[in-house]
C-alpha cells in the first residue's frame, strides 16, 4: 500500500508541474500558432466534411501559413463543440449551420449564437419536397391542398429528427399556405437516407429533405421533386419550380459557416475576411461546391452578423408555429 | 448484368495500384477491427483525410476493404480475448472464446477466417446477380416490418438465455432502458438525458461494449490475476481438422446469403446478422448443447454472416444512393466529398466505377483470407503475453477506442460504469449479449413501432399487412416457441439443465 | 458480505425500475401527435424490469446460501484493492486527460497499472511497456490515423 502511495503521489507532482507548464506565450501578429478547426461532429459527418475541407483548401493554396488541425468534439447537435469552442481563443474556428440558432430557440441549449464571433456564411444547399413517382399530386399546390383539407391523412417523412432545416422548411411553406404546421403528420426517420428509401417504398407520401438526397433519383424517374427552395431553378433540374413558383413567398437556404469564440478582435476578424474571400474565389474551392452539390453563398463578417440576426428571427417565427414548444 | 461493364471493372479492381490499395485497406481493417472500439466505422472516418486527392475509384476500393476487412478483424478479439470490438463480432464470443480457452484458439481463428472468406464470396456473386431485384425488396421494408425484425433478433436473443430466463430478460430490459436515453425521435422530447448535451444523442453502444467486454473483462480476470501462471498457453493447430470442417461447411453456406439480405435492408446490418445466425444454426444443430460451451460451427456461422452482410450493406449504397448502415453513410460523405456520387445514376453512368468496386471485393476476399490465416500464428500469441502486462494495455486500448467515438473524456466515466457493470454480470452469472444487442436495436425498436402505428392511424393491422410481416411474425414466434419445445422435451425425457450459454462471456 | 451482494443487486434492481418508472411517468409531454407517446414505452419497460426484479429476488433467496466461488473472490486477497486502484486511475486518467495531454496521461497510467498489477519487482518491464505502447499508440492514432488527440 505505501508504494502505491507513493506512485501516487510521484503521478500528482508530475502532473501539477506538466499543468502549470502550459500555454506557451508567443509574438504579436495573428495568428501565430496553430489554428485548431472545431467539427461539432463525428468524422464523416457534413460539419467534418465541411472543416475538412477548408483545413484542405486553406493550406493547400498557401492561404495560412499555421498548421490547421480539425478537431472533433460532436454531441448535442453541435452544442458540445460550441462550448468547447466558448472556452478557447481566437486560434479556434468552428463550423456551424442554423442548428447554432434552432438549439437555443428548442430551448435545449443554453448558447446563444449572440456570444460567438461570426465568421462566415459559406456554402448553402437548397431543401426539396419530394413525392413518389406516381403519387397523385403533380404540384407543390396540390400537395399542399390535400394537406390543408385533411392534414392527418398526408404522412410526411422527414429526419433525423424535429426542428432541423428539413422540418422547418416545410413549416414555413405550410404556414405561408395557411396551414398550422402544428396539423402535418410527420414520421420521423433516423437520417436522410432512411427518408429517401421510406418514400421509393411507398411507406410515407412525401418527404422534405435536403436537395442532394433526392436529387439524383429525382433525374432517375424514380421519384418527383414538387419543390425547391431556392430563388432561381436549380441547374440539371430546370423542369422543378421553386416555391416562389408555385406561389408560396419563401427562400430557404440550408447555410453552413464559420464562426469564432467570443471577443476576437477587429484585426482578427479582418484577417479571415481577406482569407476567406481569397479561398472562395479559388478553383479548388469551387470544386468542393461542384462536389457536395452546395452553391456558393458567401457573406463576409459584416453581412453573416446581419445575417444571423434575420436568421434568428425568421427561426423563432418558425419554431413558434411548428408547435415544437408548449406556449 | 452487363458484361462489357463487368470486364471493364475487373481490368480497373486488378489495376497494380489497387490491388495495393486492397491489400492495405483489409489489413488496416482487420488491425482496426481487432482493437476494442474501433470498428469500421471509425476505421474509414479517421482515414477520410487520406482518401483525400486519391482518384475516387481507388477511394471507394480502399474503404470498402477497410469495411469488410473489421469483419474479418473484429471476431479476432472475441476469439481471444472475449472483448469483441464491435456489434456484429459479439456473436463470435459466444463459442469462439471457449474454443480459445479450451486450446484450440488457432483453429478458432482459422475457421473464422475461411467462414467469413465464404461468406464474403457468397455475398459478392450475391451482389452481381442481384443486387437490383434485392434492392427493391428492401424497399417493401416499412416501419412495421422493421419493427418486426428487431422484434425477431430480441426473440433470438431472448432464446438464448433458456435456464436463466429471468437474468437473460432482466439484461435485455436494461438494455432497452439504455437505449431510451437521449432525444426521442418522434417527437423530440429529451428523454433520460438528466441535462447533459453528452447524453442528448443517447449512450452510444459502442461504449457499452467496450465497458460490459473489455472493461468487464479485465476486471473480472483481476479476480484470479494472482491464480494465473505465465505458462504457455496450449493454443492449438493454426489450421481446423477434417470433422471440424465438416460441421461447419452447411452453416456456414447457409449463413452467407442470410447475412446477406439482412445486411442489404438498410439499418440492419452485421450484428443483427450474427445473431440470427447463430441462433438459428443451434436450433437447427443436433449438438446444440454444444453451442456456447466451444462448438465450431457456433463460431463459423455468425462469422460467415456478419462478412456476407457487410457487402450486402453496399447494394442500397450503389444502388440508391442509401447508407445502410454507419459505416456506408460514412463512405457515402467520403465519397461525396471525391466527387463520386453513389446513386440510382451511379450505374448508368459510371458504371465500371461500381463494377470496379464489385470485383474489387472479390479479390479482397481473397487477399484478407490469406492475411488473415498468416495472422493465426502471429496473433496466438497474444495469448503467451504475461496476463498482468496484457490486461493493463487493453485497458488503455479500451480508453482510446472510446475516445475516438465522441472525443470526450465524459464517455470515459462511463466506460469505467459499464466495466463494473460487466463485472458484475460475469461474477454472477447473467448473460451480457442481451443487453448490449437490445440497446443496439432497441430504438429502432420503439421508434418503427411507434412509427407505424401512427402511418396506420392507430390500427395494428399494419403489423399483418404485407407478406414480409407475416412471414417475420411466424419467425419469432417459431424462434421462441422451438427451443422451448425442444427445451421441454429434453427436460422430459433426460430432466437435466440443458443450457451452459454464456457460462464464460 | 456475499448475501449482501446477493440480495443488494436485485433490490438495487427493484429500486433503479421503480425510479425509471416514476421519471417515466414525470417525461415532458410531447407538444405534437399523442402528448404521451414518448413515456408508453420507457413506463412499460420499467414495469416488466419490476417484475422480472421481483422474480428474481425471490430466486435468490431461495438459493442465497450456494456458494459462489466468484463473488468470494470478490472480496479476498488483494482483489479488491486491485480493483479499487484499477477504477481509481481510470477516473484520474479521465480528469487529466484533457489537461496534461495523451502521451504523458497514458504513459502515467498504464505504468501506474502496471506497477500496481505486475509488481514492483518488474520495474524494467513496466517502464519498456508503458512508455513503448503509449508511444506505440500515439503514433498509429494521431499521426497515422490522424486522430485529434489532446
Amino acid at each position: 500500500m505505501k508504494k502505491f502511495i507513493k506512485v501516487l503521489l510521484t503521478m500528482s507532482v508530475i502532473f501539477i508541474t506538466a499543468a502549470c507548464s502550459g500555454n506557451a506565450s508567443g509574438n504579436d501578429g495573428y495568428p501565430n500558432k496553430n489554428i485548431e478547426m472545431v467539427a461539432p461532429a463525428s468524422p464523416g459527418g457534413g460539419w467534418d466534411l465541411t472543416a475538412r475541407s477548408l483545413e484542405k483548401v486553406l493550406t493547400e493554396q498557401e492561404l495560412v501559413d499555421e498548421n490547421i488541425n480539425v478537431v472533433n468534439k460532436p454531441g448535442g447537435g453541435g452544442e458540445v463543440g460550441w462550448k468547447y469552442l466558448k472556452s478557447k481563443d481566437s486560434h479556434s474556428l468552428a463550423v456551424n449551420s442554423s442548428l447554432v440558432l434552432t438549439n437555443n430557440l428548442l430551448e435545449q441549449s443554453e448558447l446563444s449564437y449572440e456570444e460567438f464571433t461570426p465568421i462566415a456564411t459559406l456554402a448553402t444547399e437548397w431543401q426539396a419536397l419530394a413525392v413518389p413517382a406516381d403519387s397523385p399530386y403533380k404540384t407543390a399546390s396540390e400537395f399542399l391542398e390535400a394537406t390543408k383539407e385533411d392534414p392527418n391523412s398526408v404522412k410526411i417523412g422527414v429526419g433525423p429528427g424535429l426542428g432541423n432545416d428539413d422540418h422547418l422548411s416545410l413549416v414555413q411553406a405550410a404556414s405561408e399556405f395557411g396551414i398550422n404546421p402544428a396539423d402535418l403528420n410527420f414520421l420521423v426517420y433516423e437520417g436522410g437516407g432512411d427518408v429517401v428509401t421510406a418514400l421509393l417504398g411507398g411507406h410515407v407520401d412525401a418527404v422534405t429533405t435536403s436537395l442532394s438526397e433526392v436529387k439524383d433519383q429525382h433525374i432517375a424517374g424514380k421519384l418527383k421533386i414538387l419543390a425547391v427552395s431556392s430563388d432561381e431553378p436549380v441547374e440539371d433540374i430546370e423542369d422543378v419550380p421553386t416555391w416562389q413558383d408555385e406561389g408560396v413567398d419563401m427562400v430557404f437556404p440550408h447555410w453552413r459557416g464559420v464562426m469564432g469564440p467570443p471577443d476576437m478582435t477587429e484585426d482578427e476578424i479582418a484577417y479571415w475576411d481577406s482569407k476567406l474571400e481569397e479561398m472562395i474565389q479559388t478553383d479548388q474551392w469551387q470544386q468542393v461546391l461542384e462536389n457536395n452539390d452546395w452553391e456558393d453563398f458567401y457573406k463576409n463578417s459584416k453581412e453573416t452578423k446581419a445575417f444571423l440576426q434575420e436568421q434568428h428571427d425568421l427561426y423563432q417565427r418558425l419554431v413558434n408555429d411548428s408547435g415544437l414548444l408548449d406556449n | 448484368m452487363d458484361v462489357n461493364s463487368f470486364m471493364e471493372g475487373l481490368s480497373i479492381a486488378v489495376q497494380p495500384v489497387n490491388i495495393v490499395w486492397i491489400i492495405i485497406g483489409g489489413f488496416l481493417g482487420t488491425i482496426v477491427g481487432m482493437l476494442p472500439g474501433l470498428g469500421p466505422a471509425t476505421a474509414v472516418a479517421v482515414l477520410i483525410p487520406m482518401t483525400f486527392g486519391m482518384n475516387p475509384v481507388s477511394a471507394i476500393i480502399l474503404m470498402a476493404a477497410i469495411y469488410y476487412g473489421a469483419m474479418y478483424g473484429g471476431s479476432r478479439s472475441s476469439i481471444l480475448l472475449n472483448t469483441p470490438g464491435d456489434g456484429s463480432a459479439i456473436a463470435a464470443t459466444f463459442d469462439g472464446y471457449p474454443m480459445a480457452r479450451k486450446g484450440m484458439a488457432g483453429q478458432a481463428l482459422a475457421i473464422s477466417a475461411v467462414a467469413s472468406f465464404i461468406g464474403g464470396l457468397i455475398a459478392v456473386v450475391g451482389f452481381v446477380f442481384l443486387a437490383e431485384p434485392l434492392a427493391t425488396f428492401a424497399l417493401e421494408f416499412g416501419p412495421a416490418e422493421y419493427f418486426l425484425l428487431m422484434l425477431l433478433t430480441l426473440s433470438a436473443i431472448v432464446s438464448l438465455s433458456i435456464g436463466k430466463m429471468v437474468k437473460g430478460f432482466l439484461a435485455m430490459t436494461i438494455g432497452l432502458a439504455l437505449s431510451t436515453v437521449g432525444i426521442d425521435t418522434q417527437t423530440g422530447v429529451y428523454r433520460f438525458t438528466l441535462g447533459s448535451s453528452h447524453l442528448s444523442e443517447g449512450i452510444d453502444f459502442l461504449i457499452v461494449i467496450i465497458g460490459v467486454y473489455a472493461i468487464g473483462e479485465v476486471l473480472y480476470n483481476l479476480l484470479s490475476i494472482d491464480e494465473q501462471r505465465n505458462e504457455k498457453k496450449k493454443v492449438g493447430k493454426v489450421w481446423f481438422s477434417k470433422e471440424q470442417w465438416r460441421r461447419s461447411k452447411w452453416p456456414i453456406l447457409r449463413s452467407g446469403p442470410l447475412g446477406f439480405i439482412i445486411g442489404v435492408l438498410p439499418g440492419a446490418g452485421g450484428s443483427i446478422a450474427s445473431m440470427i445466425s447463430y441462433t438459428t444454426e443451434r436450433q437447427l444443430s443436433k449438438k446444440s448443447s454444444e453451442f456456447g460451451d466451444g462448438a465450431v460451427e457456433g463460431l463459423a456461422a455468425p462469422e460467415s454472416a456478419n462478412n456476407s452482410a457487410s457487402v450486402g450493406a453496399m447494394i442500397p449504397l450503389l444502388t440508391m444512393g442509401i447508407p445502410g448502415s454507419g459505416t456506408t453513410a460514412v463512405m457515402l460523405g467520403a465519397l461525396i466529398m471525391l466527387g463520386l456520387r453513389p446513386g440510382p445514376l451511379l450505374f448508368d453512368q459510371q458504371p465500371e466505377t461500381a463494377w470496379a468496386l464489385i470485383n474489387s471485393m472479390f479479390i479482397g476476399n481473397i487477399a484478407l483470407v490469406i492475411i488473415n490465416i498468416l495472422l493465426v500464428g502471429v496473433l496466438v500469441k497474444v495469448l503467451d503475453t504475461p496476463p498482468k502486462v496484457l490486461y493493463p494495455m487493453i485497458v488503455v486500448l479500451a480508453f482510446i477506442g472510446t475516445y475516438t467515438l465522441s472525443y470526450t473524456t465524459f464517455d470515459f466515466f462511463f466506460l469505467l460504469l459499464f466495466g463494473v457493470i460487466g463485472l458484475f454480470m460475469k461474477v454472477l452469472d447473467f448473460p451480457i449479449a442481451p443487453l448490449v444487442l437490445a440497446l443496439i436495436v432497441g430504438s429502432d425498436m420503439e421508434q418503427n413501432f411507434r412509427m407505424a402505428l401512427s402511418s396506420s392511424n392507430g390500427s395494428f393491422g399494419i403489423f399483418f399487412s404485407s407478406g414480409v410481416s407475416i412471414g417475420l411474425i411466424a419467425l419469432t414466434l417459431l424462434s421462441l416457441l422451438y427451443p422451448l419445445i425442444v427445451h421441454w422435451m429434453k427436460r422430459k425425457v433426460q430432466n437435466r439443465p440443458e443450457d451452459q450459454m454464456y457460462r464464460s462471456s | 458480505m456475499m448475501k449482501g451482494i446477493k440480495l443488494g443487486v436485485p433490490i438495487f434492481l427493484i429500486v433503479f425500475s421503480g425510479l425509471f418508472l416514476i421519471s417515466s411517468l414525470q417525461l415532458p409531454k410531447a407538444n405534437m401527435g399523442n402528448p404521451n407517446a414518448p413515456l408508453y414505452f420507457p413506463a412499460g419497460l420499467s414495469i416488466l424490469m419490476l417484475l422480472l426484479s421481483f422474480v428474481y429476488l425471490f430466486q435468490e433467496l431461495k438459493h442465497v446460501a450456494e456458494e459462489n466461488k466468484e463473488l468470494r473472490q470478490l472480496f479476498s486477497g488483494r482483489t479488491p484493492k486491485l480493483l479499487v486502484t484499477t477504477l481509481g486511475s481510470g477516473v484520474i486518467y479521465a480528469l487529466v486527460f484533457d489537461q496534461i495531454g495523451f502521451l504523458l496521461s497514458t504513459i502515467l497510467f498504464l505504468g501506474g497499472l502496471l506497477f500496481f498489477i505486475n509488481g514492483w519487482k518488474k520495474w524494467l518491464i513496466n517502464c519498456i511497456v508503458a512508455v513503448s505502447f503509449s508511444f506505440l499508440t500515439w503514433y498509429a492514432f494521431s499521426q497515422l490515423l490522424g486522430v485529434s488527440l489532446p
